[in-house]
């Protein structure tokens, strides 16, 4: 009993923290432009593939590729998706989130067409190969890095938001953008720089654990339902809300993972975010502000 | 039977009965034409059964997406999670089917029943959660129902699906058969179509686009829009599920990752939003225009995965009010409710 608590509670850390590094720049999105992004499985697959791309076909060496993978995503995020869609739609949800959805699948079914699962795309970002034993299970320590790699950049996102200007202007808009327009913010701009923001978490949680995940073209659904799910139950875009609701999720499947039965794991956190949706709507945090 | 022109109008004398046609085309609205058009198609391809498959496909998807349009109109709420419905319909069929040897009328009934059960069980989800938590619940539900055939696999058979359903219809020759199927799927969504047709021109349609245009102003005008909104799911819920019981007997198989993820959704929903928003007509038209995009686009080769979503991106970007938007623009524009998704501060 000691040892599966031990487990638990290891992996409750490990799991959360993921889970919170997934679902970091959904939050930011949720916040800021008060809209759902449909899309944000597909930068996973955009950081993972563009990685791969870089490496075998243009030879890059690992740190100009890291490099690279975030210029261009910056820049996809902002040409493809900010620009065309996101401000273009703004007020009008279903065909924002229909477009983006749209614009995932195709990038999705493009990379299946370049690189398709049976590519064995493989990222070599392996800080620290092995595993650490806990009696009879172990954890990849490329896990255990990315943990607390996400609970680096939250403090890193928390100092910025709290203690920098244009963290300060970003949490105006967030919270009341007539105000903030009359105290001068510019909106937009503010707009495309959480765009931006909102592509780092997820970028950087996908090239640490890529090397002991599996990699396919159509990864980046699951991913999104983890970040929806932790999103949602934190109160859409309440980064407070995400970090506890992260640990919550985390814990959950930990428990259910080690007391009940594996395979309940993702039905377990379906149904809690179900029940929390239902009877408290606004979620653990209201999301009045981002942070 | 006597032809007389008079002036703007063909009038056909039929013994004591008088029917009229107006000449002029912008007065051609009558449903009528598109209706014999649909029903004429199937004869014409007959000797292709993969072409007939695409038909009853494209003609049940119409049927899901209709009772949608109104749906989304009546609650004023944009449902995610239509393919629930779906699921519950095609494995209550399927189920019943295997475990009982029940006929597709036996199943019909029991499948509305369950939808209805479900429906009544959910639909108070329309008056407590408001705009976007309501498409994200809807959103959940599907994935749980999916999750559930996965765990309960004895049962729903997860990854593979149930087999061995009983056949919609069987007339012994093979293209008679799909021939007739293809009708049962039509009449279907022409009943839809009528059903829903005549309850958006009546009182009821007129509560749907208050609560649709203003939900504060319809209360206040005495407007019990609590019951309407969930008399209004409920019945949808079980038109919806119509379209999976189908599915079940049509195929013989239901598979819960075939119908269950958001991959599905997305046809249904761009099928309401290619075809127009809030047109139940629309709904049509869009869902024969996917339906045959989709098969038109695989002789490309396995591209066809990229363009297709592409060209119904573009469409968005061009057609904002869709299909039935082109040709609604060179005519009066009649009284109907626009859906509108509420968008209030999250």
């Amino acid at each position: 009993m000691l040892e599966s608590i031990q487990f638990v509670i290891v992996y409750t850390f490990m799991l959360g923290s993921l889970y919170l590094l997934m679902s970091l720049g959904f939050s930011i999105i949720c916040g800021v432009l008060r809209v759902f992004h449909m899309g944000y499985g597909m930068i996973f697959v955009v950081a993972v593939y563009v990685m791969w791309m870089l490496i075998k076909d243009f030879h890059f060496s690992v740190g100009w590729a890291i490099l690279g993978v975030f210029v261009i995503q910056v820049l996809f995020t902002l040409i493809v998706v900010y620009y065309p869609i996101v401000r273009r739609y703004l007020d009008r949800e279903e065909l924002l989130l229909t477009s983006l959805i749209l614009v995932s699948l195709a990038v999705e079914e493009t990379v299946n067409f370049f690189y398709p699962t049976t590519a064995g795309v493989y990222i070599p970002t392996m800080i620290l190969p092995g595993a650490l034993k806990i009696g009879q299970a172990s954890i990849p320590y490329q896990l255990l890095i990315a943990s607390i790699v996400a609970i680096a950049a939250t403090a890193i996102f928390a100092f910025f938001l709290l203690k920098v200007k244009t963290g300060l202007v970003i949490r105006a808009v967030s919270q009341n953008i007539e105000g903030a327009l009359l105290m001068g913010a510019s909106v937009e701009r503010i707009y495309a720089l959480a765009m931006i923001l909102s592509v780092l978490p997820p970028t950087i949680c996908i090239l640490i654990i890529a090397p002991v995940w599996s990699i396919t073209p159509y990864l980046g659904m699951d991913l999104m339902m983890t970040a929806i799910l932790v999103s949602i139950l934190g109160g859409l875009g309440n980064i407070r809300g995400s970090i506890l609701a992260s640990y919550i999720v985390g814990f959950l499947a930990a428990a259910v993972a080690f007391w009940v039965n594996p395979r309940l794991m993702g039905l377990a956190t379906l149904i809690l975010v179900a029940t929390v949706l239902i009877f408290r709507p606004q979620g653990l945090a209201r999301s009045e502000s981002l942070w | 039977m006597r032809l007389e022109h008079k002036r703007s109008r063909l009038v056909f004398h039929v013994k004591n009965l008088k029917l009229e046609w107006a000449i002029e085309p912008r007065y051609w609205r009558n449903p009528l034409i598109a209706v014999a058009g649909l029903f004429l198609l199937p004869l014409l391809i007959y000797s292709r059964p993969d072409y007939m498959t695409l038909l009853t496909t494209a003609n049940i998807y119409a049927a899901i997406a209709i009772p949608l349009s109104w749906q989304m109109a009546g609650t004023g709420r944009l449902n995610f999670g239509p393919q629930f419905f779906v699921g519950i319909g095609g494995f209550t069929a399927a189920l019943l089917s295997i475990h009982w040897g029940w006929g597709p009328w036996q199943t019909l009934g029991i499948v509305i029943l369950t939808a209805a059960c479900f429906g009544i069980l959910i639909s108070p989800l329309t008056v407590l959660a408001q705009g976007l938590y309501f498409s994200l619940i809807t959103l959940v539900l599907p994935l749980i129902f999916l999750e559930i055939t996965f765990v309960f696999a004895d049962v729903f058979k997860g990854e593979a699906g149930l087999s061995g359903v009983i056949n919609l219809i069987n007339l012994g020759k093979i293209r008679i058969t799909f021939l007739a199927a293809c009708y049962i799927s039509l009449v279907l969504m022409i009943i839809y179509l009528f059903i829903v047709d005549k309850i958006m021109r009546s009182r009821i349609g007129l509560y749907a686009a208050a609560i649709n245009d203003d939900e504060v102003v319809a209360e206040t005008c005495g407007l019990k829009i609590g019951r309407w909104k969930m008399i209004c799911f409920v019945i949808t819920s079980m038109m919806i599920a119509v379209g999976g019981w189908f599915f079940a007997h049509y195929y013989g198989t239901f598979a819960g990752t075939t119908y269950l993820p958001l991959n599905f959704m997305i046809k249904i929903l761009l099928i309401v939003l290619i075809g127009g928003r809030g047109e139940i007509y629309g709904s049509i038209v869009g869902a024969y225009f996917v339906a045959f995009l989709e098969q038109a686009l695989t002789a490309l080769g396995p591209v066809h995965h990229i363009i297709f979503p592409l060209i119904l991106l573009a469409m968005l970007f061009v057609l904002p009010e869709g299909l039935y938007g082109i040709y609604r623009r060179h005519k009066y524009r009649e009284y109907y409710p626009t859906m509108r998704v509420r968008k209030r501060s999250i």
